[in-house]
C-alpha cells in the first residue's frame, strides 16, 4: 500500500519530472515527504526506491545524512535554535534553557502532544540576529525570553 | 601492447600501465603502500587517507590511491614526513576504535594492528570515552557485524552494490554519527555474503562459522580449487591441525577465495561453507563387510574385489555396473578409465548428477552444475562416446537382473533411490563402495575401500570453460585412505593378476 | 565610496522587478547580450572579480575553462551556490532577499558567456523566506521575457549540510546523493552536475558580473587591489554594535569595516576578530590594519573566507569559541574521510572536557599534534580546516587555553 495520496503521489512525481535526471529531484520529495509525515518512515524510503528505481540504500544514505529529513517525527511545529557562534556569543544557550522549560522537553525531542519538537541547529544564516530562530522553515531573529513566548503563543 | 609508463617509487623504478594509478602500479610490482579503502576490485574512494606519500614538486601530500601514475614521477611512501602522516591517519582510525582484540577474530589478520606495527607504534593520545556503538550483530546467516570497530571504508557498502548487486548494506547517517548498516528488513543473505569478511580489513565484519574457532596464527594453509561446482574456484584453505584438542577436533577451518583469472577476487557461499562436514561419516579403514566381515590389507582387498569381479564377469560380462561422481580429478577419471573401460570392457556406467548436484547459476560465478570436474570426464569419454544411464534406469536393471554387480565411487545411489534403495543393494551379489565417506550406500556394501577427499590429495580439475587447474593437499589422508586414482591402478594391476 | 550590490538598499521595493529596472537592472544582461560571449568573459577577466563564496579562484578563468560546444557538444549547466552555511556569513541570504533580480541577472549574463540554457539556484534549505522571494522573482523575470527559452532557470533546495556548500559535495546533492566531495580532477567544469561542465559560483560573485559587463573589466579592477577586483560584502557579527552586511572596496582595512558597524559593542575591549567565517583563522585587536582581500588576510596566517567577520570582545573565553567551531566542523563533518570525521570529533571532545573542567597541559599538546595531522591530508577544504582555527587560538590567546587546560601533577 502506498504511503502517500494520490494526490501527494502526483506531487512527488512532479518533482521526479523537474529536473534534468529524476534522481535531482530527490532531496525535494524528501522534503516534501518531511513536510507531510512529519518524518521520513521505512514505508516512505520503500516507496521512493520503488518510485526512483533505486536501490532503498540509496534513498536511505541521503535520508539519513541531511537533518531536514528525520527518521523519527518531529513536532507540527519544528523550532530550531542556532547555536553557531555568533549565536552563542549572542546567548543562544540561555534561550535554549528557556525554550526547554516553556516547551517541556529537551534539546532533540517532541512534545507529547506532538505539537512541538525543539533542536540546536547548526549555522543558519542569520548570525546578524543572533540568537536565531528557525520555526518550520522561516528565519526569526534576536530571540528574547519575551519573544519567545509570543512565539508559542502564536503557534498555540 | 599498452604503454608503460616509468616513475621512482621510493629509489625503486616502477612500471605502470597506461591509466594505472601509484597504489595500483606498486600492488602490482609487489610494494606495498598502506591502504583500507582501496581494493582491486572494488575501486579507490580514496577516504581512508592510508596511502598518502610524498611526490617530488608536490605542494602537499597526495593519496596514491588516487595518484595517476605519470612519466618521471618520483614517489616516496616511507620517507618520514609520509611515514608521519600515514602513521596520523592510523592513529585516528584508531581513536574510537574499541581495541578488543583479545575477543576479536579478525586478530592476526587485521588492518589495523598489521600497520600499528609497521607504521605505528606511538603512544596512544586517547584520553576521551570512546564513541560506541552496536556490537554483535548477526546482520546474515553468515556474518556478523561490529560498529565499533568498523573504519568506514565502505569496501563492504560497495560490494554490495557493485559486486552482488544486492544492496543490503549502506553507510548511513553523517559525520560521526556515520554506520555502516542493514537497511531496515532487509538480511545480508546474498549468494556472495561470505566475501564480506574477506574485504573487511578489520573487524567490523566477521564469519560467523568461522567465530571463536581458532586464533588465525594456528592456521596452516595450502592453495586449493573448489570442488562446489563446474566453475572451480581458486581458494585458499585453512586448515587447524596442531591443536587436535581444541574445537573438537575440526581440521578444516575456513576457505578463502584466492585470486585466480576463473573467479577473481570472489567465491560464492555455497563453496565457501559447504565443507562444514568434511570429516563426518568418513571411511578410514579398508573393510570386508560379509562373510565374515574384517579389516583388511589394500593388497589383500584388492585381490579379493578382483577374483569377484572377474568371476561375476565369467557368467555375465555385461552385468556390472559402475557409478562415478563429476567429482572425480583428471587423474582420477584417467586411471578409472584405464580400469573399468579399457581393462574391463564394461558398458553400464552411471555419471548423472545426483538431484541435489544441480542447483543455481547467476552471472557472477555459481554453475548450475554442483560438480567440480564433468570436463574432465568428458575428456576420458565420459559424456562424450560413453552415455550415462539414469538412476532410475540402473534401479531397473539391477531389479530386472540384468545387473549382478555395482562398483560405487564416492557417490550415495541408495540415498539417491530412497525407499527401495536397501532391497536394491541387497540384491546385488558385489556391491564395492569407494569413496571418502560412508553414507547410506557404505553401510550396505561388501567392500568399503577408503579413498581420500580433495583436500588431501593433489590433482586438478577442469572447470567449464576448459581451465584445468591443479589443487594441493592440505590435509593428511585419514587412516588408510588413497586417492581414487591409486585405488584404481592398484585394482587394475590385481584385475590383470 | 563606491558600493555596487548594496547601492540601492535603501529602496524599499528593490526585490521588485519594476523597481530593480528603474535603478538599472538588466541593463548589464543587455550590454553583455550585445558585446558577445568571448568579451563578457575576457571582461570579467580583465576585472579580477575573484569568486566571493570563499575559494577566490578568479571567476572569469574558470569560465574561460568550460569547453566550448564545438569541443564538447550537450548541455552545460550554471549553478548559483547559495548554500551559504559558514558560520558568519549571511551576505547572500540579505542579498537574495534585497535584490534577488541582481543574482538571476548575473546568472543569465554567465549563462549567455559559458553558452549555457540551464541554471540552477542551490539555496539553503534553512531559507525559506528567501526561497519563495526568488521563486517570485524568476516568476517576474519569466513573465517580462528576460529567461526566453530554451533558456531556464530553476531552483533547488538543500537538506541542512555545510558541506553541500563546497561545489562537488553541491553537485552530488543535487544529484539526489549524500554530501560527500568529489575529487579533482575532472573539474566540475569539465565534468560536473550530471557529467556535464558545469560552473559554479557563489551568490555575490553572480551579483557583480553585470556592474562588469556594464563599466568594464578594468574599471572594477581598479576599485580593488592588484589581485582581488571590486568591492566586497562583510558579514559583521558578534560583539559589535550594529551587526550587518556592509560593502567595502577589496582591500579596506580591517579597521575600517569595524568602524562602520559602529565598534564594539557597549564600548568593551576588542580581544580577536575572525576575519572570514569561522573557519578562518582569528586576528587579534593588533592586526586590524590587515587589508581585507583575498591577499591581505593571507599575509596573516588567515583567510578573507566568505568575508564573514565576526568580532569577539574582552569576554570571550578563546577554548568556548575553539569548541564551538570545532564541534560545527564535527557536525558537518561528512564521514567521508577517516581524518576529518574522527578528528574533528576528538578535537570537539577535548575541549569540551577542558570546558567543564578536565583539562590538562597534555592536551594541548595533543591539539596541536592532532590537529597538524589532518591539514592537508584529506579530500576537501572542510577537513583541511579542522584544528586550523583552535590552533591560532591556542597560538594567540595561550593564557585562555593554559586557564582551561592546567599543568597537573601527579
Amino acid at each position: 500500500m502506498s504511503p502517500f495520496t494520490p494526490e501527494q503521489e502526483k506531487v512527488l512525481q512532479g518533482w521526479a519530472a523537474r529536473y534534468p535526471a529524476p534522481l535531482m529531484g530527490l532531496g525535494e520529495a524528501l522534503r516534501q515527504v518531511q513536510e507531510w509525515h512529519r518524518c521520513v518512515t521505512d514505508e516512505d524510503e520503500d516507496y521512493l526506491a520503488e518510485f526512483f528505481g533505486v536501490p532503498r540504500s540509496r534513498i536511505r544514505e541521503v535520508a539519513t545524512f541531511f537533518p531536514s529529513y528525520t527518521q523519527k517525527p518531529t513536532g507540527r511545529h519544528r523550532i530550531g535554535l542556532c547555536r553557531g557562534l555568533s549565536c552563542s556569543l549572542a546567548g543562544s544557550q540561555s534561550m535554549c534553557a528557556c525554550l526547554e522549560k516553556k516547551l517541556g522537553i529537551k534539546d532533540g525531542e517532541t512534545s507529547a502532544d506532538g505539537r512541538f519538537s525543539l533542536e540546536t541547529m547548526e549555522c543558519l544564516g542569520a548570525c546578524d540576529q543572533g540568537p536565531a530562530l528557525l520555526v518550520n522553515d522561516e528565519l526569526k531573529g534576536a530571540a528574547t525570553e519575551e519573544s519567545i513566548s509570543r512565539l508559542l503563543e502564536e503557534l498555540k | 601492447m599498452a604503454k608503460t609508463i616509468k616513475f621512482r617509487l621510493d629509489g625503486t623504478a616502477v612500471e605502470a600501465l597506461e591509466g594505472e594509478t601509484v597504489l595500483e602500479a606498486a600492488e602490482r610490482a609487489g610494494l606495498r603502500i598502506p591502504h583500507y579503502c582501496w581494493h582491486k576490485a572494488l575501486g579507490n574512494p580514496g577516504n581512508c587517507r592510508m596511502c598518502v606519500v610524498e611526490v617530488e614538486g608536490a605542494p602537499k601530500p597526495q593519496a596514491a590511491c588516487r595518484l595517476p601514475a605519470k612519466e618521471g614521477l618520483v614517489v616516496r611512501s616511507a620517507s618520514p614526513a609520509s611515514r608521519r602522516a600515514q602513521s596520523a591517519a592510523l592513529e585516528l582510525h584508531l581513536v574510537d576504535h574499541p581495541l578488543d582484540c583479545p575477543v576479536c577474530d579478525q586478530a592476526g589478520e587485521c588492518g589495523l594492528q598489521d600497520y600499528y606495527m609497521d607504521i605505528g607504534r606511538y603512544p596512544s593520545a586517547m584520553r576521551e570515552d570512546k564513541a560506541h556503538a552496536a556490537k554483535r550483530v548477526p546482520v546474515g546467516p553468515h556474518i556478523m557485524l561490529d560498529q565499533e570497530r568498523c573504519i568506514l571504508c565502505t569496501r563492504c557498502a560497495r560490494f554490495v552494490s557493485q559486486v552482488s548487486k544486492s544492496h543490503e548494506l549502506g553507510i548511513f547517517g553523517r559525520g560521526h554519527n556515520e554506520a555502516v548498516a542493514l537497511v531496515p528488513g532487509r538480511v545480508l543473505d546474498n549468494p556472495y555474503s561470505g566475501c564480506l569478511a574477506d574485504v573487511c580489513p578489520v573487524g567490523a565484519l566477521t564469519d560467523r562459522d568461522f567465530r571463536f574457532q581458532v586464533r588465525v596464527w594456528y592456521l596452516d594453509g595450502a592453495d586449493s580449487v573448489c570442488p562446489g561446482c563446474s566453475r572451480g574456484c581458486g581458494i585458499r584453505v585453512h586448515t587447524s591441525t596442531r591443536r587436535p584438542w581444541h574445537n573438537k577436533g575440526r581440521r578444516l577451518a575456513r576457505l578463502k577465495p584466492r585470486f585466480t583469472e576463473v573467479n577473481g577476487h570472489w567465491i560464492c557461499d555455497e563453496g565457501r561453507y559447504g565443507y562444514a562436514d568434511f570429516d563426518t561419516d568418513r571411511l578410514g579403514k579398508v573393510m570386508r563387510l560379509k562373510d565374515p566381515s574384517a579389516e583388511l590389507g589394500w593388497d589383500v582387498v584388492c585381490d579379493e574385489v578382483a577374483v569377484a569381479i572377474r568371476q561375476g564377469m565369467l557368467k555375465d560380462p555385461a552385468g556390472l555396473a559402475v557409478v562415478a561422481s563429476g567429482g572425480l580429478s583428471n587423474e582420477d577419471w584417467r586411471a578409472f578409465r584405464s580400469l573399468f573401460v579399457d581393462a574391463l570392457k564394461l558398458e553400464r556406467f552411471l555419471f548423472a548428477p545426483e538431484p541435489d548436484q544441480v542447483g543455481e547459476q547467476d552471472e557472477l560465478l555459481r554453475r548450475r552444475d554442483k560438480v567440480p570436474n564433468l570436463e574432465g570426464g568428458k575428456a576420458a569419454g565420459f559424456g562424450t562416446q560413453i552415455k550415462s544411464l539414469d538412476w532410475d534406469g540402473l534401479a531397473g536393471e539391477i531389479e530386472s537382473g540384468k545387473v549382478w554387480g555395482l562398483y560405487v565411487v564416492d557417490r550415495d545411489p541408495v540415498k539417491v533411490w530412497g525407499e527401495r534403495g536397501r532391497a536394491l543393494a541387497e540384491g546385488l551379489s558385489l556391491l564395492v563402495c569407494q569413496g571418502p565417506r560412508k553414507g547410506l550406500t557404505g553401510g550396505l556394501a561388501h567392500y568399503r575401500l577408503p579413498a581420500t577427499d580433495w583436500l588431501e590429495e593433489a590433482g586438478s580439475f577442469t572447470n567449464f570453460q576448459g581451465q584445468v587447474q591443479t589443487y594441493l593437499p592440505a590435509l593428511k589422508p585419514l587412516g588408510a585412505a588413497r586417492p581414487d586414482w591409486d585405488i584404481f591402478s592398484a585394482l587394475e594391476k590385481a584385475v590383470n593378476g | 565610496m563606491t558600493k555596487l550590490l548594496t547601492a540601492h538598499f535603501d529602496e524599499p521595493m528593490l526585490h521588485e522587478l519594476e523597481t530593480f529596472r528603474r535603478l538599472g537592472g538588466y541593463e548589464g544582461l543587455k550590454k553583455a547580450l550585445a558585446l558577445g560571449r568571448e568579451k563578457v568573459v575576457e571582461e570579467v577577466k580583465r576585472s579580477n572579480l575573484r569568486g566571493l563564496g570563499g575559494a577566490g579562484f578568479p571567476a572569469g578563468m574558470k569560465w574561460s575553462t568550460v569547453p566550448s560546444q564545438a569541443q564538447d557538444p550537450g548541455p552545460r549547466y550554471v549553478v548559483v551556490n547559495c548554500d551559504e552555511s559558514e558560520p558568519g556569513c549571511f551576505k547572500d541570504r540579505v542579498l537574495v532577499t534585497r535584490a534577488p533580480h541582481a543574482l538571476i541577472e548575473g546568472l543569465l549574463v554567465a549563462m549567455y558567456a559559458v553558452d549555457s540554457e540551464q541554471g540552477f539556484i542551490f539555496i539553503r534549505g534553512e531559507y525559506g523566506v528567501q526561497h519563495r522571494i526568488l521563486q517570485k522573482a524568476l516568476s517576474e523575470a519569466r513573465a517580462a521575457g528576460l529567461i526566453p527559452a530554451p533558456s531556464s532557470i530553476d531552483l533547488m533546495r538543500g537538506g541542512g549540510a555545510y558541506i553541500s556548500g563546497l561545489d562537488t559535495a553541491l553537485l552530488e546533492t543535487m544529484e539526489g546523493k549524500k554530501a560527500w566531495p568529489r575529487q579533482p580532477p575532472p573539474f566540475p567544469t569539465a565534468k560536473g552536475l550530471l557529467g556535464r561542465p558545469t560552473v559554479v559560483n557563489n551568490v555575490e560573485t553572480l551579483c557583480m558580473v553585470p556592474h562588469i559587463v556594464l563599466k568594464g573589466g578594468d574599471w572594477f579592477a581598479k576599485l580593488g587591489t592588484a589581485k582581488s577586483g571590486g568591492t566586497f560584502l562583510f558579514s559583521i557579527s558578534g560583539h559589535v554594535e550594529r551587526p550587518g552586511v556592509y560593502e567595502f572596496p577589496m582591500g579596506t582595512p580591517l579597521k575600517e569595516i569595524l568602524a562602520a558597524a559602529g565598534g564594539v559593542k557597549g564600548g568593551r575591549k576588542l580581544k580577536a576578530v575572525i576575519p572570514g567565517g569561522v573557519s578562518t583563522p582569528v586576528l587579534t585587536a593588533d592586526e586590524l590594519d590587515t587589508p581585507m582581500d583575498f591577499e591581505g588576510p593571507r599575509a596573516k596566517g588567515t583567510f578573507l573566507g566568505a568575508g564573514g567577520v565576526i568580532v569577539l570582545d574582552e569576554t570571550a573565553d578563546m577554548v568556548m569559541v575553539a569548541h564551538n567551531i570545532e564541534r560545527f566542523l564535527a557536525h558537518e563533518s561528512c564521514g567521508q574521510c577517516t581524518p576529518c570525521r574522527q578528528g574533528s570529533y576528538w578535537h570537539e571532545r577535548i575541549l569540551e572536557r577542558g570546558l567543564s573542567g578536565g583539562g590538562t597541559a597534555e592536551d594541548l599538546a595533543t591539539l596541536e599534534r592532532a590537529g597538524e595531522n589532518i591539514t592537508g591530508k584529506v579530500i576537501c577544504a572542510l577537513g583541511d580546516t579542522v584544528g586550523v582555527v583552535t590552533r591560532a587560538l591556542m597560538k594567540k590567546f595561550p593564557e585562555d587555553f593554559k586557564a582551561r587546560f592546567p599543568e597537573r601533577r601527579g
